[in-house]
């Protein structure tokens, strides 16, 4: 009976917290994070399309009806919502120009326990601009290692990759796939 | 480009982890069954190097955040975390905190501590107070999952555990606190495990489970010796209070050794007797 109790007690707390747990962190208007990742842009579409992503360009795409896309920036957390890290996703946004190298990446907001020392530090970011989708973006090798951080730093190299080259599957030309 | 994720990809840079925990899970599930001292230190002194040290692996308050709200880490990339999470929580149910008593790298450490500090400094803990300290942890526990739940803030980790201390970042007052709670240690033995740790206080309250208890004798009714020896504060007459035990082995080598323990001393008498009457 005391078993039952104590285990009824457990089920009920972790109910209580699943309940509470529902949110949404995505920062709404990425404006800086976007001129950031595409300063030679002059206006971005809104986030839209399948997969998500905001297209940037050149020159306002109102005045120019025409005008192509100079490259596409996305949130990790919407092309691959499943990359958790040691506790949830990392919200990055990933700019892609259109010979599938990465213009940048921003991380706008993690939960990690060990965020503040491994992918807080705009020298995580950083290392990732210039970057190609056919680099394996492999922590050890192409991506800094950040000893006692690995599942949060593996976890956010992945999501980069994984999410860039599902854009660039479907939204590049054909030869640079 | 498209290179495709084999298994070999996934599975290949966790062999090396996979197969070192194993290797240390088997050497602490070795010494807890041989009830061997000297195993038991080899144990903790492999649990603070490579669990704490070279890993940083303990489980810790943001663990249970992660599962409390179902942001656990991804299964293939991350099994040596599977790993441990299911043999903490076997363990526990099959014999208690065994996590507590050998695998946790800081409750190593202070174990290890109280090998090497001088008997004299150490102050024990009256009996009556020993027990209400005991119920801090739950309150500790309780209160942080309140205000994760609140706050949904995962940092409040680095104020109630020591644990980071093996990765070797930590602030300055972070560092002040552990001095303190060290310098604490050294005259009340396993302090932060016995009376703060909100992991061991769950793992307390999943203890209630336990399917192999230690085994009391009759005896243990008015024998006081186990009680004396216990450095966990987890045996209260004839009772062992689950949840404070950490399975140290220390009352069970007492029931072993056929000298000491008076249900063996009181058996050999028996037979003696009735060898002298016949």
């Amino acid at each position: 009976m005391k078993k039952i109790v104590v285990l009824a007690m457990l089920l009920c707390a972790a109910a209580a917290v699943t309940r509470a747990a529902q949110r949404i962190y995505t920062t709404p208007k990425p404006d800086a994070e976007l001129r950031q990742l595409f300063p030679a842009a002059a206006a971005f579409s809104p986030l839209e399309g399948q997969p998500l992503h905001f297209k940037a360009y050149a020159a306002d795409p109102h005045a120019n009806p025409g005008a192509k896309p100079i490259g596409f920036a996305f949130w990790t957390t919407d092309l691959v919502p499943q990359e958790h890290g040691y506790h949830g996703p990392i919200h990055m946004l990933v700019g892609l120009d259109l010979t599938g190298t990465l213009t940048g990446v921003v991380v706008t907001y993690n939960s990690e326990p060990y965020g503040y020392f491994s992918v807080e530090p705009p020298k995580f970011a950083g290392q990732f601009k210039g970057k190609t989708i056919r680099d394996p973006f492999i922590v050890g090798k192409d991506v800094d290692a950040v000893s006692r951080a690995s599942i949060t730093i593996s976890s956010a190299a992945r999501a980069i990759r994984d999410s860039s080259r599902m854009i660039a599957k479907q939204l590049l030309p054909e030869a640079v796939k | 480009m498209e290179s495709v994720e084999t298994w070999q990809d996934i599975i290949g840079p966790q062999v090396l982890d996979l197969v070192l925990l194993t290797a240390f899970a088997a050497l602490a599930l070795v010494s807890f069954f041989r009830k061997s001292v000297r195993l038991k230190y080899i144990t903790l002194a492999a649990a603070v190097g490579y669990m704490g040290f070279v890993k940083s692996r303990l489980v810790s308050v943001v663990d249970l955040f992660a599962v409390a709200d179902l942001n656990v880490p991804v299964f293939k990339y991350n099994l040596a975390w599977y790993l441990l999470s299911f043999f903490v929580i076997v363990s526990t149910v099959l014999w208690g905190r065994l996590y507590c008593g050998r695998i946790c790298a800081f409750g190593a450490l202070t174990q290890l501590m109280d090998t090497a500090v001088p008997r004299t400094l150490r102050v024990e803990v009256p009996v009556w107070l020993d027990q209400r300290a005991a119920w801090i942890k739950y309150g500790l526990l309780a209160a942080v999952l309140a205000y994760f739940v609140a706050t949904r803030d995962v940092s409040i980790y680095r104020y109630v555990e020591p644990f980071w201390m093996f990765g070797l970042f930590g602030t300055t007052p972070m560092w002040i606190g552990l001095g303190v709670l060290l310098l604490a240690t050294v005259f009340v033995r396993n302090l932060y495990c016995r009376f703060f740790c909100p992991v061991g206080a769950l793992l307390g309250v999943i203890s209630k489970l336990t399917v192999f208890k230690i085994k009391r004798w009759a005896e243990c009714n008015t024998c006081k010796i186990c009680e004396k020896t216990c450095e966990w504060g987890a045996i209260r007459g004839p009772r062992i209070i689950e949840r404070e035990c950490v399975r140290c082995d220390d009352c069970e080598r007492l029931y072993l050794d056929q000298q000491k323990c008076p249900h063996w001393i009181i058996l050999r008498r028996k037979s003696e007797r009735l060898f002298m009457s016949s």
